[in-house]
């Protein structure tokens, strides 16, 4: 019991304090590829705790012991003892229960979501094929139409997509760093990692970690495209494309939010590129990987002590740090 | 651009240069001339392009006639419409450069990068600080 506690405790704690220390960092604006992947363990680590805290309700009631050896008997009593959970069937049940729900969860929020948008990318990638015309010196297809815009289309038919008000509008080394930026999220595969985030934001609309995390990875990896632009373009070229962009030009096509990100990303990209130092990047590599260890290290803890039992026939697991 | 919607791509083609209806026929007659294609292929893109709603068809005599729907403009504006609306479940759909703001947050971007470009003195990109200005302006020839 108490191990599933110390869990669900991490879980909370780690959900609720630690969006509030991440959202906005500014160190996050110097790493944003690191900080993308602190926000990705820190989803991780809450659901595993999660996770592991059912099991561990479950695991002391796992028939083991019924028809093993005596000594087995002594090494299943201590095991029950660590884990102190009442081996009553509803216990383990619901524990079990909490596992199995949050598997099929994710599982099926997964599934409908990539089903969902891997048919919305083909749909979208036949329009373009009938409507938009290859440019191949451009690496992309133009569409005519009198709304300035840029995007990509990932996945299996990946392309960059331009309007020709687009091309008018961006001068050539504008036009440069826009598909700079666009080829650095297609390379980079950011798709998955919004895909990922926006699974858990499905699975768990109730919890806020997740809605705040997508929302931050998918502000990170603008930043992370922006700064893999600006490796072969410079930063103004980046910050007058967004400008000429995101104003747009023609009418009739609704205006989405977010208008803050992207005077954000040009005030970022007017400063000099500030890069996190290598001793903090490793840093924060350091925690992500704490932050995916500890909930295991949590939930194994009694069986680790279990090694250095005397009777106990099960030295599975060798004792830590020798 | 092979693969994927090419054939569709040749037939809608086609068909909006043609500017009036036509049979499976006469597209498979004309597109044999560019390239190696069996007529029961055509048939079949123009059957599902007609069940996707971008052809009509109309029975004469004994064979159908096929015309576009809507024109390549409108075509053209709903795609865009539906990619910019994020109508599409743009998270994980398609990426976009950057959102698409309000005249309001667009002025304090460009004003930003005005006030930057002027700062730097001859950073040599007059051109850069003035587009985002000249597009602020409602081109009334556009809409």
């Amino acid at each position: 019991m108490i191990v599933a506690a110390v869990l669900v405790t991490y879980a909370v704690v780690l959900a609720v304090v630690t969006p509030r220390l991440l959202r906005g960092a500014a160190w996050a604006e110097r790493a944003p590829r690191l900080a993308v992947c602190l926000w990705q363990a820190l989803s991780l680590s809450v659901l595993a705790a999660a996770g592991l805290a059912g099991l561990a309700l479950a695991v002391p009631s796992v028939p083991l012991s019924t028809d093993l050896a005596e000594m087995l008997q002594a090494c299943v009593v201590s095991l029950r003892d660590s884990y102190a959970t009442p081996s009553s069937a509803s216990v383990a049940g619901s524990g079990l229960a909490v596992v199995a729900a949050l598997l099929i969860r994710v599982a099926f929020c997964a599934t409908a979501g990539l089903i969902r948008s891997a048919r919305a990318r083909r749909e979208h990638a036949l329009k373009l094929a009938i409507l938009a015309r290859p440019a191949p010196t451009l690496g992309a297809v133009v569409l005519a139409h009198e709304t300035a815009a840029a995007y990509c289309l990932p996945g299996r038919n990946q392309r960059i997509v331009l309007t020709t008000a687009a091309l008018d509008a961006l001068g050539e080394r504008e036009l440069a760093a826009v598909l700079a930026h666009e080829r650095a999220h297609l390379v980079g595969r950011h798709h998955l990692a919004l895909a990922g985030a926006d699974v858990l934001v499905r699975a768990f609309p109730a919890a806020p970690l997740f809605t705040v995390a997508r929302r931050e990875i998918g502000r990170l990896l603008e930043l992370a495209a922006d700064d893999a632009a600006s490796r072969r373009h410079t930063r103004l070229s980046i910050a007058t494309a967004l400008a000429v962009l995101a104003a747009g030009g023609g009418e009739g096509v609704g205006l989405a939010a977010g208008g803050p990100t992207a005077l954000g990303r040009v005030h970022r990209l007017l400063a000099p590129a500030n890069p996190l130092g290598l001793v903090r990047t490793m840093a924060g590599g350091t925690l992500a990987v704490v932050l995916l260890l500890v909930p295991i290290a949590i939930a194994a803890g009694p069986l680790l002590g279990l090694g250095h039992t005397l009777y106990c026939p099960l030295p599975a697991v060798p004792p830590p740090a020798s | 651009m092979r693969g994927l919607g090419a054939l569709e791509a040749a037939v809608m083609d086609l068909l909006w240069s043609a500017g009036e209806p036509r049979t499976v026929r006469a597209v498979f007659e004309e597109l044999q001339q560019r390239r190696r294609i069996a007529y029961t292929t055509v048939m079949t893109v123009m059957d599902n392009l007609h069940r996707k709603g971008w052809l009509r068809r109309e029975l004469v005599g004994r064979a159908y006639l096929y015309e576009p729907v809507r024109s390549q403009e409108e075509h053209n504006a709903e795609l865009m419409g539906e990619a910019l609306a994020d109508s599409l479940d743009p998270a994980t759909t398609l990426i976009h450069f950057v959102e698409r703001m309000s005249p309001e947050e667009a002025r304090l971007l460009s004003d930003a990068l005005a006030r930057a470009t002027h700062g730097a003195g001859t950073q040599g990109s007059r051109n850069d600080a003035n587009r985002p200005g000249q597009r602020q302006l409602p081109s009334d020839g556009q809409t």
